[in-house]
C-alpha cells in the first residue's frame, strides 16, 4: 500500500468488510482522506460512475443553450447564488469536486493528504493545468493567493464562514459599535496557516481537526482565480476552465467559446450559452416548446408537468438536501417557551405539505436539518402530526387559545409561498393564526435574519455539519433563528472532529434530538430537484447543487 | 409660439421634479437600505453599517433628494462610485457629469448603461404596435360610427369589446398555446437574439399581437363615439343630401373633425405602450423597459426607478405637447395667443 495513505483507511476498509459502515460511507470517507476515487471505488468493489460513456463516444461541436437567470457578477469569490456560480464555473474551476453521489474527488488538485490528527492537509496541485491567457501553469502561489483572499474579512466571501473554526479565528477589534457591543473581526489563526511548500504543493495548518476540508474547497464561491484579475470578472477574465466567456449581459445572457487547450476531458461543444428568460415560469415552457433553449437550469413541478408531454424533452430529477425551514426566534415572547416550538412541529402533516406545495416532489424531513442522505444522519423515531399533543403543549406554555403571529416569506419561487400557505393552514388547526407577509425576494433577503418568524430556503450541502455550523451555532453569521444552545455548540464541535462515521452518528443522534426537543425550526420536507433538457443533450447529469458543467455535455445532431 | 413652448418646458421640468420627489419619498417606506442592497443579502450587519455611514444614507430626506439632484445635473460626484466605499462601482463616463442617473443597486451598473437599451427595445415593440393600432382603430371606429346600431357597428363593437376585455396575460398564454405548442410556427419567447433558431422579426409577432389585441378595440370605441357625433352634424347631412359619395364624405369632411377628440386618446396610448407593457414583456421574456421598472421597484432600486420615472413623465409631457400642437392643426379655431 501507498505510504502516503492516511492511517485511518485500513480501519475504514475493515469497517466496510464487517458491514459496520456502508459502501457509500466508505467511499466518502476514503476519498475525503485523500484516497483516489478510482482506488476507493475499486476497494469498495463497485463501478465508478461516469465511466460508462467514453469521451470518444461523445458527439463533437455545436452550440448548447440553457435558460437561466443571469445576475450581476462582480467578484467570483462573492458569488451568492448557484446561478451566479454557474456563469463563472465554465471559466474558473475548483480545487475539488463533489459529485452527485456526494463523493468528493480531486479537480485542480491531483490528490490531497490529511495528517492522522486531521489538522494538516497537504494539497498537491495538478501540473498540467494552464491558464487561458499566457499559457502559464497553475502554481501553488495562485492557490495560496486565492485561499488567503477568501479568508480576508474585507473581501466578504462566504467561504470565510466555513474556514472559521479551523483556519480562521474571530477576534475582538477593541472598537465599540453604537450599541456599545465590541466589534468583532476575523483573521487567519497563524501566519503559516496557508503555506506554500513548493511550486505545486500547498499545506493547510489548522488549529483544530476538520474532516470536511475537501468539501469546503468545493463551496460554490471557492473558485481559483488568476491573481492578476484581482477578483474582477467579465468576458475578459482569465481562468483554467474549459471555456472562454465572450459576452455577458445582466438580464439577457452569457456566451462562451470552447478552449482548445483545456487540460481535462472535453469540452465537446464549440459554443455554450445561457439565456435569461426572466421570472415568468411560462417563458421557460414557451422557450422549450419553440426550441429556443435546449434546457433549463431548474424547472419546478408545475413546469415539469406541462413539459413532460413534449416529445423532445427529457426530465431529470435528483434528491437533494435542499429544504425550507419555518424558523422561530426563541428570543421573542411567543416562541421563547420550547413547548410552543414543539407544538408548531407537532402541528404539521408533512405528507400533505409535500403533496400540496411540491406536487409530491419531496421527502418528509424531521426538523433537525440533517438529511437521510447526509453521511452523519442518525435515524430517530418519526415525528408524527399530533394535534392533541400540540394543543396541550401550547396550553402548558400559557397559550390555551393559541396566538396570532406574522410569518415573513417570499412569493418567488412559487413553491415557497405555497409551502407557507399550507403550513399556515395547519398551524391554524392548533389555534395559531399565522399571517403571511410575502416580500419580494430582494426585500426578503434584507430581513431574513431579523424577522421573528420566517420561512427560508436552504441550499444543498454534502455534509450536515456544514449546514448546522452555518445556521444554528451561536452567533454564526447565517444564524437566522438567533438560536443559541451551548450543549448544541459543544456537540457540533465534537462531531466536526470525529472521523469514524459510526461514532459521529452517535453524536449526531444527540444533536438531532436537541433540535427536535429544543430547536428553532419546523422543517417540512427535503426537496427533489428537477429540470428538463432536450433529448439531444448528451452527458447531462443533474447535480443536487444545481451546478452546470458545460464541458461534460454534448449535442447530437 | 416660442413663449408657449417655453412655458410648456418650464411646466415639464416642474412636473418631473414633483414626480421624482414623490418617488423618492415613497421609496422611504420600502424596507431595506441602499447599503444593504449594494452589498447583497449575505453581507454582515457590520459591513452594512459601515457603508451606510460612508454614503450618509441616514441624512434627512430633503438633503438626500438634493444630493440626488446634484448628481443628476453633474454638480457633485455620485457617492456610490466613491472608491472609499470599496464597492468597486465604476462608470466609464466618470462620477460627475450632466445626466448622471446614478448607480443601479440591482444591476450593479450605471443606470445609463442599463436603461437606454431597454427603453430602445420597448420603443421598437411599442412603435410596431402603435403602427398597427392607429390604422386598425381608425378603420374599426369609423366604420362602426358611420351607421350607429347597424349590423356592421354591432359586429365590430362585439369584436372590439371582446378583445379589449381579454387581459394581456390571458391572450399571451392563449397565443402561445396556439402558435407555439399546437401549431409551432412562431417562437414562444422574445429574448431578441437570433441564436435560438428564430430570426428576430419572428420574435416580435406574438408580443406585438398581444398589445394590438388589447389596445386597438379601446381606441376604436373612442373614435366610434366621436364619429357618431360628427355624423349627426348638419354639414354632414347636407353633404349626404347633396349626393356626395360616402367615401368622399368620410375622407374629406367627417374624418378630420371626428379625429379631434380621439387624437388625445391615441397619443395617450404611447404612454401606455412605453410604461404599461410590463405583462407582455414578462410573458415573452422580452428585455424591455417595463420589466426593468418592475424589477427595479420590487428590488427598491432607487436610482433606476427615479430615472424611469423621469423618462415616463417626459414621454407623457411630450406626447401631451404633441397633442396640443396636433389640435391646432386639426381644429383651426384653436390658436396660440
Amino acid at each position: 500500500m501507498d505510504k502516503t495513505q492516511h492511517t485511518y483507511i485500513p480501519t475504514l476498509v475493515d469497517e466496510m468488510s464487517s458491514g459496520a459502515i456502508g459502501r457509500r460511507d466508505f467511499l466518502r470517507k476514503a476519498t475525503l482522506l485523500g484516497l483516489s476515487a478510482a482506488a476507493a471505488y475499486s476497494m469498495a468493489g463497485v463501478a465508478m460512475p461516469g465511466v460508462g460513456v467514453q469521451a470518444e463516444d461523445m458527439p463533437k461541436g455545436g452550440n448548447l443553450r440553457i435558460g437561466m437567470r443571469c445576475m450581476e457578477i462582480k467578484d467570483p469569490h462573492l458569488a451568492d447564488f448557484a446561478e451566479k456560480s454557474n456563469v463563472i464555473r465554465q471559466v474558473c474551476e475548483y480545487l475539488t469536486f463533489t459529485d452527485r453521489n456526494n463523493i468528493t474527488h480531486p479537480y485542480l488538485l491531483e490528490k490531497w493528504e490529511a495528517s492522522d490528527d486531521l489538522k494538516t492537509w497537504t494539497l498537491h496541485i495538478r501540473k498540467d493545468v494552464k491558464w487561458r491567457k499566457g499559457g502559464r501553469p497553475l502554481t501553488a502561489d495562485d492557490v495560496v493567493w486565492n485561499l488567503k483572499r477568501v479568508s480576508d474579512p474585507n473581501v466578504g466571501s462566504s467561504v470565510l464562514g466555513l474556514f472559521t473554526g479551523y483556519l480562521v479565528q474571530e477576534y475582538e477589534t477593541g472598537e465599540k459599535d453604537e450599541k456599545g457591543n465590541t466589534k468583532k473581526s476575523s483573521k487567519l489563526w497563524a501566519d503559516n496557516a496557508i503555506e506554500k511548500v513548493d511550486d505545486y504543493t500547498v499545506r493547510l495548518n489548522c488549529f483544530a481537526p476538520q474532516i470536511a476540508v475537501p468539501e469546503h474547497l468545493y463551496h460554490y464561491p471557492m473558485f481559483i482565480l488568476d491573481p492578476a484579475d484581482n477578483g474582477a470578472f467579465g468576458p475578459d477574465a482569465n481562468g483554467t476552465g474549459p471555456f472562454e466567456m465572450t459576452e455577458y449581459t445582466v438580464g439577457k445572457g452569457a456566451k462562451y467559446k470552447a478552449r482548445t487547450d483545456y487540460w481535462g476531458t472535453g469540452p465537446y461543444l464549440d459554443t455554450f450559452e445561457y439565456v435569461d428568460l426572466g421570472d415568468n415560469p411560462g417563458a421557460g415552457i414557451a422557450a422549450m416548446a419553440s426550441k429556443q433553449v435546449d434546457g433549463l437550469s431548474e424547472a419546478d413541478a408545475v413546469q415539469i408537468n406541462s413539459m413532460k408531454n413534449f416529445p423532445h424533452v427529457a426530465v431529470y430529477q435528483v434528491e437533494t438536501t435542499q429544504t425550507v425551514v419555518a424558523r422561530m426566534h426563541p428570543d421573542t415572547e411567543q416562541f421563547k417557551d420550547k413547548r410552543v416550538r414543539q407544538a408548531m412541529r407537532y402541528a404539521i402533516d408533512r405528507d400533505k405539505v409535500i403533496q400540496t406545495a411540491l406536487l409530491g416532489a419531496g421527502a418528509p424531513a424531521e426538523d433537525h436539518h440533517v438529511a437521510p442522505s447526509h453521511p452523519e444522519y442518525a435515524a430517530l423515531p418519526k415525528y408524527p402530526r399530533d394535534i392533541e399533543k400540540a394543543k396541550k403543549l401550547l396550553a402548558d406554555a400559557g397559550y390555551p387559545d393559541g396566538f396570532e403571529f406574522d410569518m415573513v416569506t417570499r412569493p418567488d419561487p412559487i413553491w415557497e409561498l405555497n409551502t407557507a400557505q399550507v403550513l399556515a393552514q395547519q398551524f391554524a388547526d392548533i389555534g395559531v393564526k399565522i399571517n403571511i407577509k410575502a416580500l419580494p425576494s430582494a426585500q426578503y433577503w434584507e430581513v431574513w435574519t431579523t424577522a421573528p418568524f420566517s420561512l427560508t430556503a436552504w441550499g444543498h450541502r454534502p455534509l450536515a455539519i456544514m449546514t448546522l455550523s452555518l445556521a444554528y451555532r451561536s452567533n454564526a453569521a447565517w444564524n437566522e433563528s438567533n438560536y443559541s444552545n451551548p450543549d448544541f455548540d459543544k456537540l457540533l464541535t465534537e462531531a466536526e472532529g470525529i472521523l469514524d462515521p459510526n461514532e459521529r452518528s452517535k453524536v449526531m443522534a444527540k444533536i438531532e434530538a436537541i433540535m427536535q426537543e429544543d430547536g428553532p425550526i419546523v422543517q417540512p420536507f427535503w426537496r427533489v430537484f428537477s429540470t428538463v433538457m432536450d433529448k439531444k443533450v448528451k452527458g447531462f447529469e443533474l447535480h443536487p447543487s444545481q451546478y452546470i458543467f458545460a464541458h461534460q455535455y454534448a449535442i447530437s445532431a | 409660439m416660442a413663449n408657449f413652448l417655453l412655458r410648456r418646458l418650464a411646466m415639464m421640468i416642474l412636473t418631473m421634479l414633483c414626480a421624482s420627489f414623490l418617488v423618492f419619498a415613497i421609496c422611504e417606506f420600502t424596507p431595506g437600505s441602499v447599503a444593504r442592497k449594494s452589498l447583497g443579502p449575505f453581507a454582515t450587519q457590520q459591513q452594512v453599517d459601515l457603508l451606510t455611514e460612508k454614503l450618509k444614507a441616514n441624512d434627512p430626506l430633503l438633503v438626500r433628494y438634493g444630493r440626488w439632484l446634484g448628481v443628476l445635473v453633474g454638480a457633485i460626484p455620485d457617492p456610490l462610485q466613491d472608491p472609499a466605499t470599496g464597492l468597486n462601482f465604476k462608470d466609464p463616463r466618470g462620477a460627475q457629469y450632466f445626466g448622471n442617473f446614478g448607480y443601479s443597486t440591482l444591476n450593479k451598473l450605471p443606470v445609463n448603461d442599463v436603461i437606454w437599451d431597454r427603453l430602445g427595445n420597448t420603443a421598437i415593440l411599442a412603435g410596431l404596435a402603435f403602427l398597427l393600432i392607429v390604422p386598425l382603430s381608425i378603420i374599426f371606429g369609423v366604420l362602426s360610427g358611420l351607421k350607429e346600431g347597424g349590423v356592421l357597428d354591432r359586429t365590430l363593437s362585439v369584436i372590439c369589446i371582446t378583445f379589449t376585455s381579454i387581459p394581456e396575460f390571458a391572450s399571451g398564454v392563449f397565443l402561445v398555446t396556439l402558435f407555439v405548442i399546437l401549431w409551432p410556427i412562431l417562437p414562444g419567447t422574445s429574448p431578441l437574439n437570433s441564436d435560438g433558431g428564430w430570426a428576430v422579426p419572428y420574435q416580435f409577432v406574438l408580443p406585438v399581437a398581444v398589445l394590438v389585441i388589447y389596445d386597438f378595440g379601446y381606441v376604436a370605441r373612442m373614435i366610434r363615439v366621436s364619429m357618431i357625433g360628427v355624423m349627426e352634424r348638419p354639414y354632414i347631412r347636407t353633404a349626404i343630401l347633396k349626393g356626395m359619395s360616402t367615401r368622399r364624405m368620410v375622407l374629406s369632411h367627417a374624418l378630420r373633425n371626428a379625429m379631434i377628440a380621439p387624437f388625445t386618446v391615441l397619443l395617450l396610448q404611447i404612454n401606455f405602450l412605453i410604461s404599461g407593457v410590463v405583462v407582455t414583456e414578462l410573458v415573452f421574456a422580452y428585455p424591455g423597459f417595463g420589466r426593468l421598472i418592475l424589477e427595479a421597484s420590487l428590488f427598491g432600486d432607487m436610482a433606476t426607478l427615479e430615472a424611469a420615472t423621469l423618462i415616463t413623465v417626459a414621454v407623457a409631457v411630450v406626447t401631451q405637447l404633441l397633442g396640443d400642437l396636433g389640435y391646432m392643426l386639426l381644429d383651426p379655431r384653436i390658436r396660440v395667443r
